[in-house]
């Protein structure tokens, strides 16, 4: 039997939050394009082992996720700055408004462990459950959940967001816009 | 690194707070910071598919319909 035109525009309509995924994990735009490519030559190759009438964009996001670790496992010896990787191959859109933010958001980001990165990503943006999350990263649905906490803490550090991070640069404001 | 003592040594109880917030942000630290992942998220999901990727589905499917012809 072949491949029905139906795989075929289920991967189509993947794409796109693909590639939000694969920035998310690689930081770099060329990275993550690459990352994608490899995912859908699998799952076109490997499209027999998809249970139709699952989940199918879990079923990506495994095999993208697999193909991440396999080639960071590869690159591990490269030392890599998260600042420098983002100044020069960041594939965020430079018409967004908020760029200026956006750059501190992604740099931030790159910033966190492998870990917690994708569970933030795919719990917060991905739109995946907690339970759909963990199936994806092979791991209990409460490592999910602390990983993601875990997440939150350390970007609202990053970002400086977290208001007791940052309440003792400005106590008398608080109180003064108050009265 | 950020080191947020360097910044915020002023704070008397900064080290109580610190390590209660470790354990769990606030609400609305977590809105706001969903709202910019999120952002960071569709902003690239918004894109349209690049063409190496259209080329490449023609492609598989080009190959996989001529290998498997009855």
């Amino acid at each position: 039997m072949g491949i029905s035109n139906q795989f075929r525009d289920d991967l189509l309509a993947a794409i796109p939050s693909l590639r939000a995924f694969g920035l998310s994990l690689t930081a770099r735009g060329d990275r993550a394009d690459d990352l994608v490519q490899e995912t859908l030559m699998k799952a076109w190759k490997y499209h027999e082992s998809f249970a139709a009438g699952t989940n199918m964009k879990a079923w990506l996001y495994t095999i993208l996720r697999n193909e991440f670790y396999t080639q960071l496992r590869k690159r591990k010896r490269e030392v890599e700055d998260a600042d420098g990787i983002y100044s020069s191959k960041v594939a965020v859109n430079a018409e967004q408004e908020s760029h200026l933010d956006m750059a501190d958001f992604t740099i931030a980001l790159a910033k966190l462990p492998e870990d917690q990165r994708e569970a933030i990503v795919l719990v917060g943006a991905s739109g995946f459950s907690y339970e759909e999350a963990a199936e994806i990263c092979g791991c209990a649905v409460g490592t999910i959940k602390s990983r993601v906490n875990r997440a939150r803490n350390r970007l609202a550090e990053l970002l400086q967001i977290n208001p007791l991070v940052n309440s003792s640069a400005a106590p008398e404001q608080l109180i003064q816009r108050r009265s | 690194m950020v080191d947020k003592t360097k910044n915020g040594k002023a704070s008397k109880t900064g080290k109580k707070k610190d390590s209660m917030q470790q354990s769990l942000a606030k609400p609305e630290v977590s809105d706001l910071i969903g709202e910019r992942l999120r952002n960071f998220y569709d902003d690239v999901a918004k894109q349209p598919v690049p063409d190496r990727f259209l080329d490449l589905l023609s492609k598989l499917q080009a190959a996989s319909s001529s290998e498997k012809k009855t």
